[in-house]
């Protein structure tokens, strides 16, 4: 293959000369006039075939990219839907023959779909498989099996190969699953049936022939259907459009990742190595894409471990996303999971990255990636050369069927205008549905799972109806060009201009897959790790080059470089030269050894918990049943949960409280372990929604007692239930006092043996009205707060250095605040240096920096979020009776590029404020709209509130002032709920452990499942909770607290609305 | 006549433009503007299809008849003594204030304040306005001085009877809570397919009647147990449903069984799912069929204005407060649908020849309105009064003759279990509970001076 960097500049000054696109611009899209290729994929629908016939009439043709003639120049494949495949052979300088008809690519199917060069025959020589829809709509034909003749021309032979599959197919993979050396193949196949109702979940156990997918293990002579054994679902309501293959969980068997559109999950096979899979999704992941389309696996953090995006449809734009069909309602989501028995699935991207052995972390929000509209292809390579995984995504569809007015009020004037006969729907109905053609994305990469929109930089954002990608380097000049099949019009190629240094690799293995496909290259340099695996169906419905391509940056060398075989043996060469294209040839000199995912980590459970069995179980009270529009649940606070040493005999005890329904429990500390106590004067008070405790111990009469702070969101059956209480332990007895009536919801109860501070959060049913709060000393009440805003947690911590145990309040909508202790009189100073205002959730002291003075850490809401505050922009939450019917509402609107809009859409806010549908009769007319134009001069007499920061992060101590630096990205996946101080590791100096996750949000903002909970050592330095043994991923921890056993300290974990667990410390 | 009024009427009506010397001589004087029942009916038809349009559940639509009609009747019961105003007979309504301006055209304000009152009670008001305003150009095209006279007393009304309708705890309805679906409880109500839609006005039961004491004034027997025994009763009426609709599907789509179910399927919201693709197929409430049984009535005894306004007024009152009446029950009994039951222990595929729509099953609210709408119909109109229902005409489904209001009732309730949505016993004691609601309103109610 030549490699000839002058084809490069040439092109250079040829394409700056022959188009006017912006100099800086890293693609520029190559003419067919230029290339020859005039291949465009016209969809051509009828009254008899369209989208209302057959569901993915959109979903348009593949792309092959790949060496047909081993010429070293790749060529070009294209499947058409309803017209004849095309065939370019690569002249050199990005001239391209049309060979299709003298090839005998054409085809015969109806109706083609995915498109995939391989060599199948293991001679050397790419072939090519067309996949095809057939048995429906009249589609006829059959999956094609193009088997290169060495001369330019095919000879199609599926039956042979015994491939000739008459299915609903959208692409295969070729992998090789049981490592005997040669090629298998996953059929990736597509449901039809009407997606009426869920169904049960299982009946993908029931197998299929034209939906389901199927697994072909290739016998030498033919391919024999091993779906069963395998263990593949083959279901009815597998909707199969994106696949990855990758050894996910490195343990040397390649492993698959199958995106299902609409309400089936994403299967997630991990390769048992004995010729079976075992679908893992639920383990692995929190939550998925909704209307999965294409993946990708990639390592994007070189770590060694590939990473994953699963494409949806969310798209960015505000008028476009309020006037679509968006997230499930509430109600819904739980009824599919719970009850059918699917996973949570929300409608965007998701980005997934790998926690070896552990569930992925899903960032895609975080990340920048979440929101590309109608997405079809995810293409991860380092296009602009700078040693990091850039991201292409392709999208666009013709008509949006998902556009709200269309479904509610345009589709049925044309049904009723016209009353057709028989059918529903005609073409002219059909085409009043909005345009979706949308521009390209591209996103640059920083090496860390973040990803900046680069689009209109890197490209001329032209919009297009773009499916299929293959990428590969067209030129051979050391980068990556990329072309997408495009709807109704010519294809796009994007050719790459980067100056940067690269290298590429082909390799030359053994047996029946001369190309290597399954092996792994590990690459390094400047001390860093690239890491790739050679598989070439990726970007939906398509297949790349087969070559491996690092971009180098500004290093011209690789250190070093390890390529794990198919087989499991190794090959290391080292100081490879950049920017010449390496073929490395099979030749071993190592055998490969399983990296270990489960070694011996600092935290480990401890088996019989210490004798806790408590257990907190949420109600059924779905907050949002009553107050449609709150941010997140109230009613989700608790579990309560106090240490101290209730009876008096020296040890501490245990205090669980109860949800609502639920009695608190109190675990008393025993050489044994602790012991259960039984109380009824608890049982009689399972009423109570218990969320805060703390035990008070009186100096005077040496007794302690127990507060519970109660809360939830509800009235009934009297605000009575919303008392905070007072009990003492007596004789053995639990007696109970009132405490004064403060009918509202405790935020937090905290002592510093003198004062006791409550802090209260809001009245019930009422979000946003702000309550009292209140210091009390001797069970009176010394001191009132009467605007602190929504209390979270508190802390007594002499933060002045003046000796005495001064107060910082945190909570939701307001700043840190800070009280100083004058002689028990407690007065706000201002110590914080900027406007602050957080849904603060927990604060703990610690040095994070290291510089001899106390920090205060604080958990905050995560930045993984649909929510978006900065200073100069806060989030706002208006709160006042919109609509003057006695009861108060809540609206929350962001900064998005130019004005504050609400977050959520028509139906949402109409829900709860029918007037809004007499000002907007149509969601176009809501769509885009400011929150001043939505709600007009309602505004006005509502109150503010303000984020300015969601940002998880420490308050820096500079001379007893203090200044908020945010965490680093790995702590804002999620909120943080908890934090605990203590010298884990043995170390001498403390560390703190975070934690958090948080569910009490309607599907719209999806789940907040995948942070791992972290060890921070010091500002930086922070390690996962799932590299350290504990398994906190898809919980929700509500506290964090070191518990002492026989002198012997513990890690009590309390979640909400599970079991708590106990860890010990391997030091 | 201004010179504006002059271009106007150039420009708003061009046809007239030959009879142009004809009404420059004439304009001084005017000619009497006359309000015929038609174009009463027309002006209900208008608030149906508007509703259509903006998509209302049956309550809630059963709500956007009632009052427009009472504020027309009300007027027409000032001027015509044949007719009794209502004040004092149904909640809270007090006198209405009495026209002072002698050249008030009562059929007139009684159409206006029907519009206007429609208007504030749809989404879409812009369709009321653009109607309103062309029947406005006519009218003071014709005679200024009777319409304007008309209007401001119309429009007086219409202040008045919003003002009274505001306090009928709709708007708190607005925000009550969400019914809350508790999967555990084998017999409690579950969101159905396709839509899986929250269940709708779980607080209808709050909203003011009209004439009944309370919501739970004619509340039915309770259904059979829950049991899924094979030998209960309960799952003996499950079965039936599903035998049912098994056998009438066998026999096709023409099969009368099949027809009936359509003919009264009333869904103002059927959404279809095809992939990626929505849509819905809308057509009018159950409440709206009746009152389309109304107009049908009206106009075959060729009714002049008042007794067309009075037939409308009190059959829309029966509408309405069966829907408080019915859906108090439903939220009462939270009985789960067959077609949850039927896909979750005999037939995972079954799907019934209606959508079930998004409320609980018992009783049913077709049977309920019918039954009362069927009772007051009878009372005006006389018991052997054969009709010709083309109401869903418009909807793609054919004509229907019914020998009487009562056989029409009785289809109507059994479709629902042809429709695969209704056990028997919600049928029946459904028709039976409609039937006790529209015989309070014909007993309670004095309307028409006999």
């Amino acid at each position: 293959m030549k490699f000839n960097r002058n084809y490069y500049y040439l092109f250079l000054l040829l394409g700056f000369g022959a188009c006017k696109q912006p100099e800086e611009s890293l693609f520029r899209l190559l003419p067919a006039s230029e290339s020859g290729i005039d291949f465009q994929n016209t969809v051509t629908e009828s009254d008899s075939l369209n989208i209302l016939d057959y569901l993915y009439f959109y979903n348009g043709g593949g792309v092959a990219m790949g060496d047909i003639n081993n010429d070293g120049l790749a060529d070009l494949f294209f499947s058409s839907n309803q017209l004849k495949n095309k065939l370019y052979l690569n002249k050199g300088n990005l001239k391209f023959d049309d060979i299709s008809s003298s090839a005998k690519v054409e085809g015969q199917s109806s109706w083609n779909t995915g498109a995939i060069m391989v060599d199948i025959n293991g001679d050397g020589w790419l072939d090519i498989y067309v996949t095809a829809v057939v048995g429906i709509n009249g589609f006829e034909g059959h999956n094609e099996l193009f088997i290169n003749n060495k001369d330019n021309t095919f000879t199609e032979s599926s039956q042979k190969y015994g491939l000739d599959f008459q299915c609903y197919s959208t692409s295969a993979a070729f992998l090789d699953y049981d490592l005997d050396g040669d090629l298998d193949l996953y059929l990736l196949n597509h449901a039809v049936h009407t997606q009426e109702s869920f169904g049960r979940a299982q009946i993908r156990n029931d197998r299929n022939e034209k939906t389901g997918d199927k697994l072909l293990r290739n016998d030498g002579a033919a391919f024999t259907d091993v779906s069963e054994e395998a263990g593949i679902y083959g279901g009815i309501n597998g909707y199969g459009l994106g696949i990855s293959v990758a050894d996910f969980n490195k343990d040397g068997y390649p492993d698959i990742y199958v995106g299902n559109d609409f309400h089936e999950d994403d299967y997630y096979y991990l390769n048992n190595g004995d010729g079976t899979f075992t679908e893992s999704l639920k383990t692995y992941f929190g939550h998925i894409s909704r209307f999965s389309m294409g993946n990708d696996a990639a390592d994007i953090n070189h770590d060694g471990w590939p990473d994953l995006i699963s494409l949806d449809m969310l798209a960015q734009d505000d008028a476009v996303i309020k006037s679509s069909e968006g997230d499930d309602m509430y109600q819904t989501l739980k009824m599919r999971t719970e009850q059918y028995g699917y996973h949570y699935q929300y409608s965007r991207n998701m980005l997934f990255t790998s926690q070896p052995g552990m569930p992925y972390l899903e960032t895609a929000l975080l990340s920048g990636v979440a929101a590309t509209d109608w997405s079809w292809s995810a293409l991860f390579a380092d296009y602009d050369l700078d040693g990091e995984k850039d991201l292409f995504i392709s999208n666009g569809i013709p008509k949006r069927p998902n556009n709200l007015d269309y479904i509610k009020f345009i589709s049925n004037d044309e049904i009723q205008r016209k009353l057709i006969d028989g059918r529903l729907m005609d073409q002219e109905a059909l085409e009043m549905m909005p345009s979706g053609k949308v521009a390209n994305y591209f996103f640059k990469g920083d090496g860390n799972s973040h990803f900046m929109d680069v689009s209109s930089q890197w490209s001329t954002s032209v919009p297009s109806i773009s499916g299929a990608s293959a990428m590969g380097d067209l030129d051979n000049d050391g980068d990556l060009d990329i072309v997408t099949n495009n709807i109704d019009e010519p294809v796009s190629i994007y050719i790459n201009q980067s100056k940067g240094n690269s290298l590429e690799i082909t390799l030359s293995y053994k047996d029946k897959n001369p190309l290597g496909i399954g092996a792994k290259v590990y690459a390094y340099t400047q001390g860093k790790l690239h890491y790739q695996e050679l598989y070439t169906v990726r970007g939906f419905q398509a297949s790349s080059q087969p070559l491996i391509h690092f971009g180098l940056g500004t290093a011209t060398l690789m250190d070093s470089l390890k390529i794990v075989w198919p087989d499991r043996s190794e090959q290391k060469l080292v100081n490879v030269k950049a920017n010449e294209l390496l073929k490395v040839s099979y030749n071993p000199t190592d055998t490969w050894v399983q990296e270990a995912t489960t070694k011996k980590t600092l935290f480990a459970r401890v088996t019989n918990n210490l004798g806790i069995q408590y257990e907190h179980r949420e109600d059924h009270h779905t907050d949002f049943n009553y107050q449609k529009l709150i941010p997140y649940e109230v009613s989700d606070r608790g579990p309560a949960f106090a240490y101290g040493d209730l009876d008096g005999d020296g040890a501490k005890d245990l205090v669980f409280g109860g949800a609502r329904n639920q009695q608190a429990e109190i675990y008393r500390a025993t050489e044994a372990g602790f012991k259960k106590f039984e109380s009824l004067a608890l049982a009689q008070d399972s009423l109570y929604e218990d969320t805060a405790a703390e035990i008070i111990r009186d100096q005077a009469s040496n007794r302690s007692s127990l507060l519970l702070g109660s809360g939830g969101n509800v009235v009934s059956p009297s605000l009575s239930i919303l008392e905070d209480r007072n009990y003492t332990l007596s004789n053995s007895n639990l007696q109970k006092t009132s405490l004064p009536e403060h009918f509202v919801n405790t935020g937090v109860i905290k002592t510093n043996g003198e004062f006791t501070f409550v802090g209260n959060y809001s009245a019930p049913v009422n979000f946003g009205k702000i309550v009292p709060s209140y210091l009390m000393k001797n069970n009176a009440v010394v001191q009132t707060f009467e605007d602190l805003g929504m209390v979270t947690d508190a802390l007594w911590d002499d933060f002045d250095k003046d000796g005495l145990k001064d107060l910082i309040i945190i909570g939701e909508w307001i700043a840190p605040k800070f009280f100083k202790n004058e002689n028990g009189q407690f007065k706000e100073v201002n110590a914080v240096d900027a406007p602050l205002n957080g849904l603060w959730q927990t604060i703990i002291p610690f040095d994070i920096d290291q510089d001899g003075d106390m920090d205060y850490l604080l958990g905050n809401w995560g930045l993984n979020s649909k929510f978006s505050a900065s200073a100069g922009h806060p989030m706002k939450m208006y709160y006042s009776d919109f609509d003057q019917n006695g009861s108060t509402e809540t609206i929350l609107a962001t900064f998005q590029k130019d004005t504050y809009r609400p977050l959520l859409g028509l139906d949402e806010l109409s829900g709860q404020m029918v007037f809004l549908r007499k000002k907007f009769n149509s969601y176009k007319e809501f769509a885009g709209k400011s929150i001043e134009e939505v709600m007009g001069e309602t505004l006005k007499n509502a109150e503010v509130f303000e984020i300015h920061t969601l940002a998880s992060g420490f308050l820096r101590n500079e001379s007893n002032r203090f200044h908020f630096v945010p965490f680093s990205s790995e702590l804002q996946i999620a909120p943080i709920k908890a934090f605990t101080a203590f010298d884990f590791d043995g170390n001498g100096t403390q560390e703190v452990l975070a934690a958090g996750n948080y569910f009490g949000v309607i599907p719209f903002h999806g789940r907040f499942d995948s942070f791992p909970g972290a060890m921070i050592h010091s500002e930086k330095n922070v390690q996962l909770g799932s590299t350290l043994g504990l398994h906190l991923a898809q919980k929700s921890v509500r506290r964090l607290e070191i518990i002492q056993q026989n002198n012997k300290p513990y890690l009590l974990i309390i979640y909400n609305n599970d079991k708590a667990e106990v860890y010990e410390f391997n030091q | 006549m201004t010179k504006l009024k002059f271009m106007n009427l150039i420009n708003s009506n061009a046809k007239f433009f030959f009879l142009l010397p004809l009404i420059l001589m004439g304009c001084k004087k005017s000619e009497p503007i006359t309000i015929s029942a038609l174009d009463y009916q027309n002006g209900v038809d208008k608030v149906t299809e508007i509703m259509i349009h903006d998509i209302f559940s049956p309550p809630v639509a059963s709500r956007i008849y009632a009052y427009p009609n009472i504020a027309a009747y009300e007027i027409i019961a000032q001027n015509d003594p044949g007719y009794q105003s209502l004040a004092g007979q149904i909640t809270h309504l007090q006198p209405i204030p009495k026209a002072s301006n002698p050249a008030v055209n009562f059929p007139l304000a009684a159409l206006v304040a029907h519009m206007e009152i429609s208007k504030a009670v749809i989404f879409s008001e812009e369709r009321m306005e653009s109607y309103r305003d062309s029947l406005y150009d006519i009218w003071q095209n014709k005679n200024e001085a009777e319409f304007e006279a008309s209007k401001t007393y119309g429009l007086e009304v219409a202040a008045f009877i919003k003002n009274w309708m505001d306090s009928d705890n709709y708007k708190e309805t607005r925000t009550m809570p969400k019914f809350t679906v508790i999967t555990e409880e084998p017999d409690r109500w579950q969101p159905t397919p396709p839509a899986y839609m929250d269940g709708i006005e779980p607080h209808w039961n709050k909203i003011r009647p009209f004439v009944l004491d309370s919501a739970s004034q004619f509340k039915p027997t309770p259904p059979p147990a829950f049991s899924m025994e094979p030998d209960s009763d309960f799952y003996k009426e499950l079965s039936e449903v599903y035998e049912i609709s098994n056998q009438i599907t066998e026999r096709g789509d023409e099969s009368e069984e099949v027809q009936i179910a359509q003919f009264w399927d009333c869904n103002p919201y059927v959404s279809v799912t095809r992939g990626h693709l929505m849509f819905a197929t809308k057509k009018i409430t159950p409440g709206a069929h009746w009152i389309g049984i109304t107009e049908i009535a009206t106009r075959s005894t060729d009714s002049d204005f008042n007794q067309t306004v009075f037939a409308y007024t009190k059959a829309s009152i029966g509408i309405y407060d069966g829907f408080i009446s019915c859906w108090d029950e439903k939220y009462r009994s939270n009985l789960i649908r067959p077609e949850t039951l039927i896909n979750q222990h005999l037939d995972e595929n079954w799907k019934p020849i209606l959508q079930t729509p998004p409320f609980p099953e018992y009783s049913s609210g077709h049977s309920v309105v019918s039954g009362a709408s069927a009772t007051i119909l009878t009372d005006i109109f006389g018991d052997d009064f054969k009709f010709l229902d083309d109401t869903e005409l418009p909807y793609g489904l054919p004509v229907r003759t019914f020998p009487s209001f009562n056989k029409a009732a009785q289809e109507a309730a059994i479709s629902r279990m042809y429709g695969g949505i209704h056990y028997r016993a919600a049928i029946e004691n459904g028709l039976a509970q409609g039937i006790q609601v529209g015989t309070l309103v014909n007993n309670k109610l004095k309307m028409k001076v006999k």
